[in-house]
């Protein structure tokens, strides 16, 4: 079972620089934890004392929008860690996890997380590294989604159809980027198909002169002496501003 | 002779726009330079003078004083150049040479001007004058709705006649008499520009069926739009947003004014 979990945490983006003979001690203080499906791992405002690893099977991390509606932030598979946060910052777990299907996580409970860091320096840089690596990635994918909103803003989508993923070495941030990527990606398809659409939709106004009024109207204003008079005056004034 | 140019602005109907477009007109003519006049004949109601953020109270002397002699025609012209503020857009006007005239207080003076026996000559002269003192290239007027006396009298005088329409049967009705009559008073130029347009509506097929009905070019098509609704009693729109559809459909029937020879 050990050798198993030992497996496990080589396959963990955060300890990969992290050499084996300390993963087998970090190992052994591991413990096992069985989800069944729609068990709740964590909830969103708790404080949060421990991390996991996902051995097996799936979870969703979820929060709950405006209408109250459940919202999938994301979703974790094996070899992926979640919960960290808290135990680093101390803040309340800023999201709920609950098990997609029948799983098992790796817990690794914050003292043992602080007495590894505390003992192990090289433990520690290799956190620190592999967070650096995360921060510069989403860094770039937040000024890319900056520049993209900004042009869908401005109706520029061209974008949308050029832009190749960026490809960075940081595994399983490369699958949520690309999430990223093709969500927004077709955001803007439809953003760009409901305008085409709606473009094309423009309405054609067509109007009805009746004419027999128009002639009747006309002449009822025409037929008047004090129209008579203008007119003459009317033609005798642009005749001479023609001649001034 | 004076070279000024007369520009009425007419339509059929009332609420079309006209205030708000001789004041976006004359100020847009203005900033490109020309020395430009605004007749206001319709001081009571909140039209041009509000635009220009002006107090009626302050306007004293009116064009009816001057047609009946009582008055200077260099009394009357309030300049807007010197007093442009209240506004950002207001204030681009600063320096420029713009006048307003204020006439008809009441609604019923002008028609008593017109029992009294000022006719048409008489308010021509009058108008030349207002040209020829203040040196004027454009001189604007902000005509009445409908097609009554005092509104033939300035249709007559035109030497431009825009008339504004909405994209409506009933207007486009009426604005058929209008066109017809603005013909058969020999009317020079005759420009027509659609206000209060449906963004829905597809433009470009607007400006088409609308010549072909008229056989006069549309200069502009304005859409109706609340940003203008919500602001413009309290500036100049197109000094203001001059990013704004509205402003730049604008500017294009001030180019077109700016364009007859
Ligand atoms: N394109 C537009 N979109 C929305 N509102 C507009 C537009 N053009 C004008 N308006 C609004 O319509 C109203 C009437 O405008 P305005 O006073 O310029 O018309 P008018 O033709 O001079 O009216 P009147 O016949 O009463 O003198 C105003 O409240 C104005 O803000
Ligand atoms: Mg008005």
């Amino acid at each position: 079972m050990k050798s198993d979990v030992l497996n496990q945490l080589q396959k963990t983006t955060i300890f990969k620089n992290v050499s084996d003979d300390v993963l087998a001690e970090v190992a052994v203080k591991a413990s096992t934890r069985k989800l069944a499906k729609d068990e709740i791992l964590m909830r969103k405002g708790e404080k949060g004392d421990s991390l996991f690893l996902i051995h097996d099977g799936w979870v969703k991390i979820v929060t709950v929008d405006s209408k109250g509606d459940e919202l999938i932030i994301n979703k974790c598979g094996p070899g992926e860690m979640i919960g960290e946060m808290a135990l680093l910052d101390g803040i309340p777990r800023s999201a709920t996890v609950i098990a997609l299907s029948d799983a098992e996580v790796l817990e690794l409970k914050q003292d043992v997380f602080e007495e590894i860091l505390k003992q192990r320096a090289d433990v520690s840089l290799a956190i620190i590294r592999s967070y650096s690596e995360r921060l510069r990635f989403s860094t770039t994918y937040i000024e890319k989604a900056i520049d993209w909103s900004q042009k869908t803003a401005e109706g520029d989508y061209s974008f949308a159809e050029q832009a190749q993923p960026l490809i960075n070495s940081a595994g399983s941030d490369d699958d949520k980027a690309a999430q990223l990527l093709s969500a927004f990606f077709a955001m803007v398809r439809k953003v760009k198909e409901r305008e085409d659409g709606l473009k094309q939709q423009l309405e054609k106004l067509t109007f009805e002169i009746d004419q027999a009024r128009r002639k009747q109207e006309f002449e009822e204003i025409t037929g008047t002496e004090f129209y008579a008079n203008l007119k003459e005056q009317a033609r005798a004034l642009r005749q001479k501003r023609a001649q001034g | 002779m004076n070279k000024g140019k007369i520009v009425s602005i007419h339509s059929f109907r009332g609420g079309t726009g006209k205030s708000n477009t001789t004041a976006n007109l004359a100020a847009q003519v203005a900033m490109a330079g020309k020395r430009v006049g605004v007749v206001d004949t319709d001081i009571q109601s909140p039209g041009i003078h509000v635009l220009f953020g002006l107090d009626e109270n302050k306007m004293g002397k009116t064009m009816n004083d001057f047609l009946h002699g009582k008055a200077t025609i260099r009394e009357i012209g309030f300049s807007i150049g010197d007093h442009s503020s209240g506004g950002e857009g207001r204030a681009k006007l600063a320096g420029k040479n713009l006048w307003l005239f204020p006439s008809s207080i009441r609604g019923r003076e002008i028609s008593q001007i017109l029992k009294e026996g000022i006719d048409f000559n008489l308010l021509n002269e009058g108008l030349q004058k207002t040209i020829t003192e203040f040196d004027l290239d454009y001189l604007f007027i902000d005509t009445h709705p409908g097609l009554n006396e005092e509104t033939l009298l300035s249709i007559a005088t035109s030497d431009i006649l825009i008339i504004i329409l909405r994209p409506d049967n009933q207007d486009l009705q009426g604005t058929s008499v209008t066109v017809d009559i603005a013909r058969s008073l020999d009317v020079p130029n005759l420009l027509l520009m659609v206000n209060k347009a449906l963004p829905k509506y597809d433009f470009a097929e607007l400006k088409k069926e609308i010549e072909d009905k008229f056989n006069a070019p549309v200069t502009g098509i304005l859409p109706l739009s609340f940003d203008l609704a919500d602001n413009a009693s309290n500036d100049l729109f197109s000094l203001r947003f001059p990013d704004h559809d509205w402003s730049k459909a604008l500017r294009g029937v001030a180019e077109a004014v700016l364009a007859v020879e």
